[in-house]
Parts: C-alpha cells; sequence; structure tokens
C-alpha cells in the first residue's frame, strides 16, 4: 500500500460525477487522471501505469465494457471497477465476463467506491501468508481458527470468524455490506434487509463487549471497519 | 374496394396460390402433351405397319412376275375401294408415272429408297387425298421406283383436336385456379384486415378494442380468440403497472417531501453545526432508502424480464436453508425468538443461488418482522416426488385468506404491518424468483401463523450454462 505509484485512471463522462471520483480519491491520497470519454480513457489505460482505473459503463463513443475488452486483449491487467447505471442481475456478470474486476452499481456511497479501490490495489500487491492477524489486542490464529482478545479466548460460530478474517485483513479499510456478503458467503447482491448489520453486531458483541475499547466500526450507509485505537 | 384489390394482389396468399397454379398447370400441360404425342405416334405405327404390309406384297408380285405382275397388282388395288386411303405408284428410272393412283413421282421424295411425309400434288386422280400423306418409296432392281403410302389427313386432324382440348383445358384450368386463388385471398385478406383494423384503431385509442369473431370456430376465429385473450392480459398488466407507478409515486414522494422540507427549513435558518449534521445525516438516509425501493424494484423488473436460465446450476436448498438460518439467528435472537432449519439434507433444484438465497431471506425477514413476537420460525426442506419443497413458518398473526393474492403485488401491504419497516417489495421478488424457478407458491394456515411454502420442480440434467457461471464465479 505505501509507496510505489498510487495512480487511478477515472474515465467517467458526467462532469460533475467525474469531478466528486477525483475529489474524493484525490483526498484518499490517490493521483487521479480523469477521461471523459471511451477513446480517451482507452488512450490513457495503455499507458498502463495505474494501480486500478474506474470505468463508466455507458460512455460517449467506445462503452466502458469495449474499453475493459480492448485493454485485455493488449494485455493490460490493470483492476477495473465498473460504475454503472445499469441494473445489476445481468449486466454484472457481462462486465465481469469482458475482464472487470469488480462492479458498483450507482448510485453509491463514496465510501463504498473507496473501499473497493482500495481492495483492488491491494489485490496487485504481494499477498503475505500470515497464520496469525492482529489488531490492537486481538489476535486471530488462521490455524486453529481461535480468536483471543486481551489474552482471553473468544468462542465465534465458523461464519462468524469468517466475518472477523475478512473484517481485520482490511484493517483500516471500509468493508461495504455488499463485498462482506460476497467475500464471506458467496452472494452476490444487496440484502434489501439490515440483516448483514444484525450479524456483524452479534460478532461485535462477541469481540468488543466489555472491552476497554471497540475494535469494529459500523460506517453508516456503507459497512464496517476494525480499527484500533490511535 | 380498390385498397382491397390491392392488398389482395400484394398477399402472400395470392403468390402462394399463383406459385400452386404455376407448378398444377405445368403438370396438366406436361400430362397432356404426353398424352397427345404417345396418341399421335400410335396412330403413325399403325399407318406404318399397313405400309409396310403392302410393300411386302408388291414387292413379292415384282420379285415373282417381274415389272407386269407389279403393275397388274397395283391397278387391283387402286380399283378396290376397300384398300381405299393406299397410295401406289411406280414410276421408271426418269421419274414418270408407269401406274398407280399418283399423278406423278413428288418432288419431294429423292434418294434411292427412304419414308416421309408430304402434301398430295394439286389436281389428278388422287384428288381426294388433300391431307397429309405418308409413304415409303425404293428403287426396284429393273431402276424403276415404287412408292407405297397412306393418308394419314385424319391422323392429322385427330392430334389437331387434341391439341385444341389440351389448350381449352389448360385455359380453363387457369382460369379457375385463379378465380378461385383470388376469391380465397380476398377472404383471407378480409380476416387480416379485420386484425389489422383492429391493431390501428388500439394504436391510437388504446386497449378497449378486440377483434370481432364471426362465430366459425374456423382458425381465424381461434387466432382471434387468442389474440383477444392476449390482449386482455396486456389491458390487465397494464392496469397493474399503472397501479405500480402510482404507488412507487406515492413512496417516492413520501421521502422526497420530507428530504425537501428538511432542507429548506435547514437553508431558511442560521448555520449551526451540530444541526446541519443531523439534517444532512437525516437526508442521507432517506435517500439511502429511496435508492435501496428502486433497486428492489428494478432488480424484480429484472428477474421478470430477463432469462437467467442459461446461468441455472444445481442448487441444494438444504444448503440455502441452513445458511439463511446463520445469518438471520443473530436477528431473530435480538427479537428473543427463534429461528431453526428442519428436514431434509438434501433437495436439489436447477437454479441460481444468488436468487433463491434472496427470496428465502426475504421469506425469513417477513417471518422475524411480521411473526410473534419472541415467537418461532422454522425453514423446512423436504424433497418430495414432484421435486423439492421449502417453507417457512412461522406463528404470527398470518395472511387472511382473502389477503392471500395480493400480498405478491408490488408495494401492497398488509394493514396490520403498516407501521413495520419495508416497502412491500419483498414477497414481490419472491413471486419473481418463483416464477423464474417453475415453482409453485402456497400460502397455508399454520394456525397460528403462516406457512409460506415454495413448491419446486424436479431438477433438469445438468444444465449447459456452467461455463457462464464459471465466468462469473472466476471474475468475482
Amino acid at each position: 500500500m505505501a509507496g510505489g505509484r498510487r495512480r487511478i485512471l477515472v474515465i467517467e463522462d458526467d462532469p460533475e460525477t467525474g469531478e466528486q471520483l477525483v475529489d474524493s480519491l484525490a483526498t484518499s491520497g490517490y493521483e487521479v487522471d480523469l477521461s471523459v470519454n471511451g477513446d480517451d480513457g482507452l488512450a490513457r489505460g495503455r499507458s498502463a501505469d495505474y494501480a486500478v482505473m474506474t470505468i463508466d459503463r455507458m460512455l460517449p463513443g467506445m462503452d466502458g465494457i469495449a474499453v475493459i475488452r480492448h485493454l485485455r486483449e493488449e494485455g493490460i491487467v490493470t483492476p477495473a471497477l465498473i460504475l454503472s447505471a445499469l441494473g445489476e442481475i445481468d449486466d454484472r456478470v457481462r462486465g465481469l465476463r469482458a475482464g472487470g474486476d469488480d462492479y458498483l452499481v450507482k448510485p453509491f456511497a463514496f465510501a463504498e467506491l473507496l473501499a473497493r479501490v482500495e481492495a483492488l490495489a491491494r489485490r496487485s500487491a504481494t499477498v503475505v501468508k500470515e497464520t496469525v492477524l492482529r489488531v490492537g489486542d486481538l489476535e486471530l490464529d488462521l490455524v486453529t481458527r481461535t480468536v483471543r482478545r486481551s489474552g482471553r479466548d473468544i468462542e465465534l460460530l465458523p461464519r462468524e470468524f469468517q466475518v472477523l478474517e475478512y473484517l481485520v485483513r482490511n484493517e483500516g479499510q471500509v468493508v461495504p455490506r455488499a463485498m462482506l456478503l460476497q467475500h464471506v458467503w458467496d452472494l452476490h447482491f444487496d440484502p434489501t434487509t439490515n440483516i448483514i448489520d444484525v450479524y456483524v453486531g452479534r460478532v461485535r458483541r462477541k469481540v468488543d463487549g466489555q472491552q476497554a475499547f471497540p475494535l469494529i466500526h459500523t460506517v453508516r450507509g456503507v459497512g464496517f471497519c476494525v480499527r484500533a485505537p490511535c | 374496394m380498390s385498397v382491397l384489390l390491392v392488398k389482395t394482389l400484394r398477399s402472400s396468399t395470392l403468390k402462394l396460390a399463383l406459385i400452386c397454379i404455376g407448378i398444377f398447370g405445368a403438370t396438366v400441360f406436361a400430362l397432356f402433351g404426353y398424352v397427345y404425342w404417345s396418341t399421335a405416334s400410335y396412330v403413325r405405327s399403325l399407318a406404318d405397319q399397313a405400309i409396310a404390309a403392302e410393300s411386302e406384297v408388291l414387292r413379292k408380285a415384282h420379285g415373282s412376275g417381274g415389272r407386269s405382275a407389279l403393275i397388274a397388282a397395283i391397278g387391283q388395288r387402286t380399283a378396290d375401294h376397300r384398300a381405299a386411303g393406299g397410295l401406289y405408284l411406280l414410276a421408271d428410272p426418269a421419274y414418270a408415272t408407269v401406274a398407280g393412283n399418283l399423278e406423278r413421282w413428288p418432288p419431294a421424295l429423292k434418294g434411292s429408297a427412304g419414308q416421309d411425309n408430304f402434301t398430295a400434288p394439286e389436281g389428278g386422280p388422287a384428288a381426294a387425298h388433300r391431307g397429309l400423306l405418308r409413304a415409303t418409296f425404293e428403287t426396284l432392281p429393273d431402276g424403276y421406283h415404287l412408292l407405297v403410302g397412306r393418308d394419314i389427313g385424319d391422323l392429322d386432324a385427330f392430334a389437331g383436336k387434341i391439341a385444341i382440348a389440351l389448350a381449352w383445358g389448360i385455359s380453363l384450368i387457369f382460369i379457375l385456379a385463379g378465380v378461385a386463388s383470388v376469391s380465397v385471398t380476398r377472404r383471407t385478406v378480409g380476416r387480416i384486415e379485420a386484425i389489422n383494423a383492429t391493431s390501428r384503431a388500439i394504436m391510437q385509442s388504446g386497449l378497449g378494442q378486440r377483434i370481432p369473431l364471426r362465430g366459425t370456430r374456423d382458425e381465424w376465429d381461434q387466432l382471434a380468440d387468442n389474440l383477444n385473450l392476449m390482449l386482455d392480459r396486456i389491458e390487465a398488466l397494464m392496469g397493474e403497472v399503472k397501479q405500480v407507478s402510482d404507488n412507487v409515486a406515492h413512496d417516492l414522494r413520501t421521502p422526497l417531501t420530507r428530504m425537501r422540507g428538511r432542507l429548506e427549513k435547514a437553508s431558511g435558518r442560521p448555520r449551526e453545526a451540530a444541526l446541519d449534521q443531523s439534517v444532512i445525516a437525516d437526508t442521507l438516509a432517506d435517500l439511502d432508502g429511496v435508492l435501496r425501493m428502486f433497486a428492489s424494484l428494478t432488480r424484480i423488473a429484472q428477474i421478470e424480464t430477463s432469462d437467467r436460465t442459461a446461468a441455472f446450476r444445481t442448487v441444494n436448498l438444504a444448503e440455502i436453508a441452513s445458511e439463511v438460518v446463520e445469518l438471520f439467528d443473530a436477528a431473530a435472537e435480538d427479537k428473543g425468538g427463534h429461528l431453526d432449519a428442519v428436514g431434509a439434507q438434501r433437495a436439489l433444484v436447477t437454479g441460481d443461488r444468488d436468487l433463491l438465497f434472496d427470496a428465502v431471506a426475504n421469506l425469513v425477514d417477513n417471518a422475524i418482522k411480521h411473526g410473534r413476537e419472541a415467537g418461532r420460525v422454522v425453514v423446512e426442506v423436504a424433497q418430495g416426488d414432484g421435486g423439492a419443497v421449502i417453507s417457512v413458518v412461522d406463528d404470527g398473526p398470518g395472511i387472511p385468506q382473502n389477503e392471500c393474492q395480493h400480498v405478491l403485488k408490488r408495494f401492497y401491504r398488509l394493514e396490520q404491518s403498516r407501521r413495520t419497516p419495508g416497502n412491500g417489495l419483498g414477497l414481490s421478488l419472491v413471486a419473481a424468483v418463483a416464477r423464474m424457478h417453475g415453482a409453485r407458491i402456497d400460502m397455508l394456515d399454520n394456525a397460528p401463523g403462516l406457512k409460506f411454502r415454495l413448491c419446486f420442480p424436479l431438477p433438469s440434467p445438468p444444465a449447459f450454462g456452467s461455463a457462464a457461471v464459471a465466468a462469473e464465479r472466476a471474475g468475482r
């Protein structure tokens, strides 16, 4: 995450949305280039020194999916996040099949966009094989699947462990509900109910209950974040 | 009328009829032609046989008695009226007539021997033979020329009559067939025109019109009947769409009005960080609610219209049940209730895991929300002979029988649940998913409570869509 180029290519034709995307990504420490149409986006994408690109699905000239397909055919593997105002059910498959890496339906919360961009940026970085994850005084042993906090064992169901593991692996990052559902339950939809909140709430009670400080935080309207107190 | 005529001429039925007439006419023509040809050649062969027999007799007479015997034989034959129609001529080497009933040697016949048709020379004793003649001729060993022939004028006239009959017959057939096909086409065009007229009327003035039936119960009536049924269905659906858009308008305007009022009020008062923050937070929350409702609506619409069966694969309902129960366990616990999965460990259906999960999750969510406080919700899975069945059972107030049909409609909410959070779209989604999977929905009285049952058909053999599924999963 640290060091290296953290350049992002944003291909978005709507000027205001484009500006908002650039602003929020720049605020998060990225260097951002903006393309307002598919052809320019393809030309910039070819330079291939971007950590991530976000591509609007419908663009004047060449559409988003065609841009990704062209880049992939040329062997450019920059992770691509598709932003689409089209419905999810069919379009997600089409986008991902064309070589997109993640998919976000408009309108979205910028926190969710940042979380997904961050996840894609990290994907290209090397993955360290750890057996124990630590955040503050919380310790997850990935081999024995046990959790300890302040030296005390915490009993978690297997799925609860997976939820906590995913949150801890993304320490400091906001994990949107849909991403959690996708990675822990292998489901690709945004639940219409508040069920994930309730589920994470239970994990939180087990992990943060009767502790001096909480580790699992809810980010309103988006998802959750595991963060050690500074 | 002229419009009808133009339509008749353009009609595909007429074109088809004309093609049929053409093929039929060609066949008749070929058949008649064959009859003509075989009749003519049969009659000709009879004449040839007779000529050959006469030639033979005369040649024998010449062989045994010389030229005088031949002349006698010719004289006898030309005198005999029974042999009428026979032609005989003996000519010297310079083709001057010696004996016979032909005036002179026909100029058309040249060479030492042969067979040919010719017309009789004008005048002379053979004037009776006006028509076409046919003869064989040869040069005898003594240099004289002998001709034996017959009048084939009758045969010619016969063939001519056949040809005329043929021409008449074929013209009659074409005329009759033409009239028949035009009248059939007009009838067809007339019926289609009735359907077209109704279609135009519908496009211009709405779905109230129906295609008139003639009560003949023929295929046209059946077509009209089916089209009318389709129109009924479309009208009903349009009605539902209107109902839904009214509901959308209502359910959108309510939060939008709230947001607008809040922002207007906030803009009119002096800035105050804490208050502004809460206005922004509330507005975001309302906006998220609106977007969620919108997402649900488009999701249902997509499920209803898209063909996802290509991405179907074998899914175990029992697995989905236990995962949903695991996910919602915390929610049930929060309300002090119980949530359990019971029944078969294996109940296979062919379908889309995400959508099935979503549907079952919605049912369980409803059961927990609308069931009895601290009640018990059970997800039952069974593998019957007819296919897999999954039921979500609660012990709450249930749904009155007369409301069962309505709860699947978009935005429909029971009076008793108006106060609970939700947008009345959950069961619409369940219904759309069920329809996509060919599953039947039963809402049974659990006395007390509701048993919402989804009965799936037996799974189809391994789907071919596995590649698409693999792509989707790989891209994740």
